[in-house]
Formats: C-alpha cells, sequence, structure tokens
C-alpha cells in the first residue's frame, strides 16, 4: 500500500453565523488513489474540498497533507496550493485571465518561474487537455467543454500532487464528460490523487477506487463503491440510487442465479456476470405474456371485468393518459416508470404482465418486446389485449 | 440586444496574424496625418485606403462597418451644420438676422470649412475603426505592458475585460429570462424590470468578484499576472503595405495643402 497523502482528524468547520458544515470527520487518502465524495446538495461536499487546500481553516481537528499538519501561514498556505490544484465547478469562476495562455499561466508566474519554465509548463498542460493554438482566445469564445479544459490546464500548469475536481461533469453533454473523466484517469495514471465531488452515481461508481459517502457534515460510509453503493438504506439515506449495473447485479443474485463474487462495474463486467448465470443455470422454461392494452379503443368495464378474472397480472401504466384511465377506473398499477423494462424482466421470470397505453405507444413496446427477444434469444409473447379481452367471452 | 461584440469581431479578423505593432503604427499615423493635413482630399484618400483594408483585408462585412459609421457620421453631420451656419468668411450664399447680436449665414469659407472637419472625422474614424477592428484588447495588453503602463492599471484592465464578458452574460441570460415572462410589457414594467435586473446583475457581479479573489488565492495570487509578449513576426510585406500607405498619405497631405472644395487653392 502506498503512504498516504491527505489525512482528516476529526474536523469541524462552521461558517460565520450559519450551520455547522462539517461536524467531525475524519479519514485518509493514499497516494495516487481515486476518491470520489458523494452526497447530497448541501451536505458539506464542497466545503469539505476547500478545507483540503486551506481555502477555509477547520475550526478545530487536524489535516495533514504529506503526513504533516497543515499550517496556515502565507508561504505553508502557497506551497499546499501548488501541491494540491483545486478545480472548481464553473470554470468561469475560475479563469482570471483574458486570455487562454494568460489564464494557465497564471499559476506559474505567481510561483516565481522563469519566462522559459512558464512557456514550458502552459505548453505542456494545453497540450495534455488538448487546447495547443488556443493561446490567444479570449475564454468568452469558448465552449463549456472547452473552458472546463482551461480550468484543468490552468491548475495542471502547477505540477501538482492532488488534484482535486468539484463535480468535474457538472454542465457537459456526455461526450464531454466522458472525455474529462478520461483525462482524469489518464493524470492518475501517472501518479496524481485525484479526489471528485459528486452527486453523479453513475460516473463514480465505475470510475472511483473509494467513495466517501457523505451527509449532512459527516461521513455515512467510505468504502469501494460496490460496498459504498451496494447498501439500499445508505444509498436512500444519502438521497441517492443505486448504479444501474449493481442494482441489476442485485436483481439476477435474488432470482438465485449464481454470480461472481466481483461485482459488476462496467457493461462488458454485467455481460460476463449474465454469461455466467446463464450458463450455469438457464432461464426459465417458458417465459410469460406481456399483453398491451390500448385504452384509446376499448371499454374499460369489460377490461377490468376481465383482470379480476386474471389478478396474477402485474399492471404497467405508460403515458400520462393511460395513466389517469387506470386512476379514473380505479386500477392498480405495479409500475409507472421504465414500464417496459419491468415487464420484461417479469416475463423472463415466466410471470405474465398487462401494460395500459395509448395509441401512439403501442408500435413502440411491441419493437422493444420484438428487438429484446431477437437480440436475447428467448421468445417472450406480445399481443394486443382487447381481441383477447374478446376471446374470454 | 446584445448581438455581437467588437472585440469578438476583433479576435477574428484577417489581420489577426499581423504584428500589433504595424497595425497600430497604421492606425495612428493615418489619424495623425488627418489631424495635420490642411485640405480635404487627404482624409478622404485614407478614409478609402484604411476602408478597402478592413472590408478586403480583415474581411469585415460591410454591414458592420457601416454601423460601426452611423454614430460618428450622425454627431458629424450635426457639427458639420452648425459649424457651416455659424462661421463665415468669402462670398455669402445665404443669411439670416433673427435677432440683432445673432445671425445665420452661409458662405463660401463656411462651406468649406464645414466639410473639411466632416471629411476629417471620417478619416479620423477609419483610423480608429481599423484599430478597433483588427487589434483585439487582448493584444493591446501586450502594448501597454511593453509601454510600462503600470502594473496596478493593467491587472485592473484585464480583471475588467474579463468580467465584463461575465457579466454581460448574466445581463442577457436575466433579460431573457424576464422577457420570456414578458417583463417589458408596458413602459411601468419595463422601468421595474430594467431596475431588478441591475440589482440581480449587481448582485452577480458582487459575488463573483469574491469567487475571482478565492481562484486567484488558490492558484498562489501573489502580485504577478502573466503577459504572452508579442510572437508574431514583422514581415516584410507588411511592413511594405504600411509604410507605402503612410509614405503616399504623406505626399497626398503636402501636396494637396492649399486645395479647398470651393475656390481652390491660389
Amino acid at each position: 500500500m502506498s503512504s498516504i497523502i491527505l489525512e482528516a482528524r476529526d474536523i469541524r468547520y462552521r461558517y460565520p453565523r450559519g450551520l455547522e458544515a462539517i461536524c467531525g470527520i475524519s479519514f485518509h487518502i493514499r497516494k495516487c488513489e481515486k476518491i470520489a465524495i458523494v452526497g447530497p446538495n448541501g451536505a458539506g461536499k464542497s466545503t469539505l474540498m476547500l478545507l483540503f487546500n486551506g481555502m477555509i481553516r477547520p475550526d478545530s481537528g487536524i489535516l495533514l497533507f504529506d503526513n504533516e499538519p497543515v499550517r496556515y501561514d502565507k508561504s505553508s498556505l502557497r506551497m499546499i496550493r501548488k501541491r494540491i490544484g483545486f478545480v472548481l465547478q464553473n470554470p468561469d469562476r475560475q479563469i482570471i485571465a483574458p486570455t487562454v495562455y494568460q489564464d494557465v499561466a497564471f499559476g506559474p508566474v505567481n510561483l516565481g518561474y522563469s519566462e522559459s519554465e512558464v512557456k514550458a509548463a502552459v505548453g505542456g498542460a494545453l497540450r495534455y487537455v488538448g487546447l495547443e493554438g488556443f493561446e490567444r482566445r479570449p475564454p468568452h469564445q469558448l465552449s463549456g467543454g472547452e473552458k472546463k479544459r482551461v480550468a484543468i490546464a490552468g491548475v495542471l500548469a502547477m505540477d501538482p500532487d492532488v488534484l482535486i475536481f468539484d463535480e468535474p461533469t457538472a454542465g457537459l453533454d456526455p461526450s464531454g464528460s466522458e472525455d474529462i473523466m478520461e483525462l482524469l484517469d489518464e493524470l492518475n495514471s501517472q501518479g496524481k490523487t485525484i479526489i471528485i465531488s459528486t452527486h453523479d452515481i453513475e460516473l463514480a461508481y465505475p470510475w472511483a477506487d473509494r467513495v466517501i459517502l457523505l451527509l449532512g457534515g459527516k461521513i455515512l460510509q467510505e468504502d469501494i463503491p460496490d460496498v459504498a453503493f451496494g447498501s439500499p438504506e445508505y444509498v436512500r439515506k444519502a438521497h441517492l440510487s443505486m448504479p444501474t449495473l449493481l442494482e441489476l447485479y442485485f436483481e439476477l443474485e435474488k432470482r438465485g442465479f449464481s454470480l461472481p463474487e466481483r461485482k459488476p462495474r462496467t457493461i462488458l463486467d454485467m455481460l460476463n456476470v449474465i454469461d455466467r448465470a446463464f450458463h450455469n443455470r438457464p432461464c426459465c422454461s417458458e417465459p410469460g405474456a406481456i399483453m398491451v392494452y390500448n385504452v384509446d379503443l376499448a371499454e374499460m368495464d369489460s377490461f377490468r371485468a376481465w383482470l379480476s378474472k386474471n389478478p396474477e397480472l402485474s399492471i404497467g401504466a405508460m403515458g400520462t393518459r393511460a395513466k389517469q384511465r387506470a386512476m379514473d377506473y380505479q386500477i392498480t398499477m405495479d409500475f409507472t416508470y421504465g414500464v417496459i423494462d419491468k415487464c420484461i424482466l417479469k416475463a423472463l421470470l415466466g410471470e405474465g404482465s398487462v401494460i395500459l397505453t395509448t395509441e401512439s405507444m403501442v408500435q413502440r413496446i411491441f419493437d422493444r418486446v420484438r428487438d429484446f427477444s431477437r437480440e436475447n434469444g428467448v421468445n417472450i409473447p406480445v399481443s394486443l389485449l382487447p381481441e383477447a379481452s374478446e376471446n374470454t367471452e | 440586444m446584445y448581438e455581437e461584440f467588437l472585440e469578438d469581431i476583433a479576435q477574428t479578423n484577417g489581420l489577426r496574424g499581423v504584428n500589433t505593432y504595424l497595425k497600430l503604427i497604421a492606425g495612428i499615423g493615418a489619424i495623425l496625418l488627418c489631424l495635420l493635413s490642411t485640405s480635404y482630399i487627404p482624409p478622404l484618400f485614407i478614409a478609402s485606403v484604411l476602408s478597402m483594408a478592413i472590408l478586403y483585408l480583415a474581411r469585415i462585412e460591410l454591414r458592420t462597418y457601416g454601423e460601426l459609421f452611423i454614430v460618428p457620421f450622425s454627431f458629424a453631420v450635426m457639427s458639420v451644420v452648425v459649424i457651416v451656419l455659424l462661421s463665415g468668411g468669402g462670398e455669402v450664399y445665404w443669411s439670416w438676422n433673427p435677432l440683432p447680436w445673432f445671425s445665420l449665414s452661409i458662405t463660401s469659407e463656411s462651406i468649406n470649412e464645414g466639410f473639411f472637419v466632416f471629411c476629417r472625422v471620417i478619416g479620423g474614424m477609419s483610423g480608429l475603426i481599423f484599430i478597433a477592428v483588427t487589434t483585439p484588447m487582448t493584444d493591446l495588453f501586450v502594448v501597454m505592458k511593453q509601454f510600462r503602463i503600470p502594473e496596478v492599471v493593467l491587472d485592473l484592465a484585464m480583471i475588467i475585460y474579463r468580467s465584463i464578458f461575465m457579466i454581460m452574460e448574466q445581463l442577457k441570460q436575466t433579460y431573457q429570462a424576464q422577457v420570456m415572462r414578458l417583463g417589458y410589457g408596458s413602459f411601468r414594467e419595463s422601468i421595474q424590470s430594467f431596475a431588478t435586473m441591475c440589482g440581480s446583475v449587481f448582485i452577480a457581479s458582487w459575488e463573483s468578484g469574491e469567487d475571482l479573489i478565492r481562484a486567484m488565492d488558490a492558484r498562489c495570487y501573489s502580485g504577478k499576472f502573466a503577459i504572452l509578449g508579442e510572437t508574431r513576426p514583422v514581415e516584410f510585406l507588411p511592413v511594405l503595405a504600411v509604410a507605402v500607405f503612410l509614405i503616399l498619405s504623406s505626399l497626398v497631405v503636402v501636396i494637396s495643402r492649399n486645395i479647398t472644395l470651393i475656390g481652390a487653392g491660389p
């Protein structure tokens, strides 16, 4: 195990005339670790991160950097801030200078580098984030992703050991987010310790080495991602949701499949899990049927009568109007969101289900179920219901 | 409302790659020659050459260029009318004495004077606009630094430059949010909306100022601001072009020194 780079011992912080934002937190972060600090809004994530590089001073407790207590005189602070780089959530708030070059050079110049050193540092940082040739551009002409990169380059130019990112992907499009996360991985592989704060669990789950769940200024849980996100109770307490893949894994486990010990963190992991599960024990012999009931066409009374004869069916409703009709006729719905997927899951368990929906969505349901059947080599029967109800009469 | 900044035009103009000093020499030289000339011809000559440069070399749209001229042009017309009516001398074409001590007249000298001033305004403006559309502020900071403008002033200027765009963005968003909710429906409402917009933008800029201090602290601010020096080479062709332009203009100034619109020269 590599050595500890950042350690907190029972730190507390209270905003002037405000609530206690950090109430007794202790943890340690090792060199080269990827840490995600996760928690709901107002949990104290940002405050905690500001404590790391000495932007605010804890009221009590000790913060150790490289096994030495952080001191708050001017020169120690400069050293800390050089070695712990901070990338703010909003790049507009971080970019100070009128051109990209000047902004990235801001840190190195203030650290007293010579002109050639500054040039080398800026050139290297800009190359790293892929912004070569942007030197003379003013920041207000850049896109959100580019601004974020400028902000990161500005911190990288100071060559810190630890990089702190407050919500690194906030406000970026999905591909921009992927790019930034890749950049973080790359930095980490070069020996930098990376700490991010986020409430995007799908992002933190596959990425982090360790997760610190924060709630109300206290650490709720601190562990590897599958443990930290694996407890429904903690996840609910921290106002989060379980990562999709993890939830899926637990769903499979509940169905009695024998699964590998390691929890899936990526789609590929998940595919392995599924392969394992289905080779060891095939799916139930006969998949259940999905019936689609078009609320625009048929009368609800006969449908209700039919439903009462088939109480074992699960009922889902898709679309506002379908849900409204179901409520008008006092039909209890089992699913109201992610309906198709949930019904397919039921079908794979050998149970039947009904989807209440409107004309425009019928085709979508059929397509989705048939696509799934084709891709997975199962045959889930799907039918339009008014005929079925006529047949029973 | 806020469509495009002059600064954005300058950042992308066709002469961006030319050395800043050359552009400044051309622009300032043109303005000085306009002031030195005693005839209406040199300013017109300078204006036409610079306009061609702005339109064809810097590739500024004619419409944009025209719009830039509207305000100075209208001011020039107003002042020229006053000059023509108030100044005298030479042959009198029209005069009117509404009061014993006050008279308005149009004479050959006053027309000469007015037209000369008008041409000077056009020439000077073209020089100024040439600098404005070809040299962005960010390049001017470099020049200021080399001219030993006090660092405090320069740092302040750069921070202000950066903040202007952020505050403008804030202003735009607030304004749009108000328009979307019909904030400028009536006169009364417009005033109210404008006041709230000012208030919210003031608070936002105050906050971003505090953030700025924090951001600078987090990056070890110790009173220094980096500046990327002028790295664009002084190329032969642009130097030649500027030299030819200035020499030709000077020649025109000398040759045409006695030419006036009416009753040219002795």
